[in-house]
């Protein structure tokens, strides 16, 4: 009979090589552990390219021009998620007509993943924003706005887990304050809640009970404000995160030349990234993933940021 | 994939030893209760069997990141979605692109004053004096409701006006006592400076001074008519100190007003007027 101390041992070895002949057969499958993060904000019904009339941006945008290049990276590229960070109506004429239906049936057409609500999407009343998600096919993420009560309730998750190869990615998404922004007869009885606080909420429970290895928070709370530096934003919302990786960012039509990166309340890394506006770009971000322990997750972590040669 | 399956093995271990695979704790402080040898080597095969299964789906963490992003050009476009647009486009267009006047010089949006400011006030206030019958003091736009950076000169179309103040907001005439309208002008002062019509103001420390109205400096006492947007007057763009006071409202929109001031126009030239202006 073996003691207890050399069947342990062997035990552990036996598992130990069947774990590492798992981890190569992991490190194999390259395209696993890579992600394509697509995204957009502050569309703003700009569902035509900009006339040619000699302006700063004629000819830039439009959803037939986003549309073809979103084909053409999904055709190279396995795992893809395309996000928008809110305000996708008011701006155009479109809104006006037709209340947002082009603009979320194009969104459908395209293949987003996921969005969140921008303060302009309250515009023609919060009540017609849930009518126009039923042409969605993607759902609107949002974990600081209580909508009980309200049009929206049955048409927003706080957080979806998407599966790519073998990485689980969460998503949420928060809102901006709508006192003082979004006139209180649009809002549709909508409650605010503290941004950061609902957010390492909803982190938290990604990664320790959804086992998420990567957590994307689609704001629209805007990048930072010069002349009221203490009102909450993308950069102070990094700052006190924990446990997420990535913001995506809108509401100040930001256009960046690279992302911003933030030492979160743990040390680690926290991306910051904004698209401007009006689908003029469309933001990406290559992901390559390694595999890590969990136990060491609380720990800080640093990211590599390069930039790529498209 | 494994010759067991994963959820009886998960269970039995969790049953007989939920800690040994839930906790950090080393295998060499392993503590086994009373169990025969073969119950163990039952156990551990399973527990092998379970790390297995576990590491299948092991943690990943972001290592790096490429950036990049696209600029939208209209090189290739994809025709599906260009077909789905069309019957939208084609409906809108025949309402939108009737032209209106004719823009003689390029509008901007700047702070603290910009030719595209100026233009959108004076469409205020001489519309409010137009619909209400009586000619407001002053007339403002909030800069955040101008929605185009630029509008080059030429014709101007219905549909660029749309764009220009996309929103369904109302025309007001609002009642305001001097000493609020200068907490008003102090708020827009905060905030770079916004389009205005009918008065001049510096800005100096994020205040207004030397305000002048209808030609004279703002009377702290004295009950002012101001025209302006209903967003700002129920306290939009944070301004709190509107909130509540007295509101004349006859439903006429802003974006109508524009509409209506530039087809009256007919030519439209806009200049820089010093109307506010940064302290030395």
């Amino acid at each position: 009979m073996l003691s207890r101390k050399q069947f342990i041992k062997q035990s552990a070895f036996t598992a130990g090589a069947l774990l590492t002949s798992q981890w190569a057969l992991s490190e194999t499958e390259a395209t696993a552990k890579r992600l394509v993060i697509l995204h957009t904000n502050d569309v703003h019904s700009r569902l035509d390219p900009f006339p040619m009339d000699g302006s700063r941006n004629q000819g830039l945008g439009g959803v037939a021009a986003r549309a073809q290049l979103i084909a053409d990276i999904r055709a190279k590229e396995e795992h893809v998620l395309l996000l928008d960070a809110g305000d996708i109506f008011q701006g155009t004429p479109y809104f006006n007509l037709y209340k947002g239906e082009p603009e979320i049936k194009a969104m459908s057409k395209m293949g987003y993943d996921a969005c969140t609500m921008g303060n302009h999407d309250f515009d023609a009343g919060l009540e017609n924003f849930a009518t126009q998600l039923n042409h969605a096919s993607f759902p609107v993420l949002l974990c600081n706005y209580d909508f009980n009560g309200t049009a929206m309730e049955s048409k927003y998750v706080p957080y979806k887990v998407f599966k790519k190869g073998k990485l689980k990615i969460g998503v949420t998404g928060v809102g901006i304050e709508m006192n003082g922004l979004v006139p209180d007869n649009l809002t549709g009885g909508t409650k605010y809640l503290n941004p950061t606080e609902r957010l390492n909420e909803t982190a938290e429970l990604l990664r320790k009970q959804k086992d998420c290895d990567m957590v994307i928070c689609l704001s629209h709370l805007g990048y930072q404000y010069k002349e009221n530096p203490n009102k909450v934003c993308d950069t102070i919302l990094a700052k006190e995160s924990e446990g997420v990786d990535l913001i995506i960012g809108g509401h100040t039509h930001t256009f960046m030349n690279e992302p911003l990166v933030v030492k979160n309340r743990n040390g680690s890394d926290v991306l910051i990234n904004q698209a401007g506006w009006a689908g003029i770009n469309l933001g990406r971000l290559d992901f390559e993933f390694l595999p890590g322990k969990r136990k060491n997750l609380s720990k800080s972590h640093t990211l590599v940021v390069r930039k790529n040669s498209l | 994939m494994f010759f067991l399956s994963p959820k009886p093995n998960g269970i039995a271990i969790k049953k007989i030893y939920p800690k040994v695979f839930f906790s950090e704790t080393k295998y060499t402080n392993f503590n086994f209760p009373q169990l025969t040898m073969p119950k163990v080597r039952f156990v551990f095969l399973l527990s092998a069997v379970f790390c297995l299964l576990v590491s299948c789906n092991p943690v990943y963490q972001a290592a790096t990141v490429k950036y990049n992003g696209y600029k939208i050009m209209n090189m290739r476009t994809d025709s599906s979605v260009q077909n789905f647009l069309k019957p939208y486009s084609d409906s809108m267009n025949s309402s939108m692109n009737v032209v209106l006047a004719t823009l003689e010089t390029d509008l901007e949006k700047r702070q603290p004053e910009c030719t595209l400011g100026n233009f959108m006030a004076d469409a205020i206030f001489a519309m409010a004096e137009k619909k209400y019958g009586e000619k407001p003091d002053a007339a403002f736009m909030n800069f955040g409701g101008i929605r185009l950076p630029s509008v080059s000169a030429g014709l101007i179309t219905r549909g660029k006006i749309y764009e220009l103040f996309p929103f369904d907001n109302i025309l007001l005439l609002v009642k305001i006592k001097g000493d609020v309208l200068q907490q008003f002008l102090n708020h827009i002062s905060a905030r770079g400076g916004w389009p205005v019509a009918g008065m001049t103001m510096q800005i100096k420390n994020k205040k207004a001074v030397n305000v002048i109205i209808g030609g004279v400096p703002v009377d702290m006492n004295k009950e002012y008519k101001i025209a302006i947007g209903d967003y700002t007057a129920n306290g939009g763009d944070d301004a709190a100190m509107l909130k509540g006071l007295p509101q004349i409202n006859n439903g006429y929109l802003m974006r109508d007003a524009l509409i209506d001031y530039a087809t009256a126009l007919k030519k439209i030239n806009v200049q820089l007027e010093k109307r506010v202006s940064n302290a030395e």
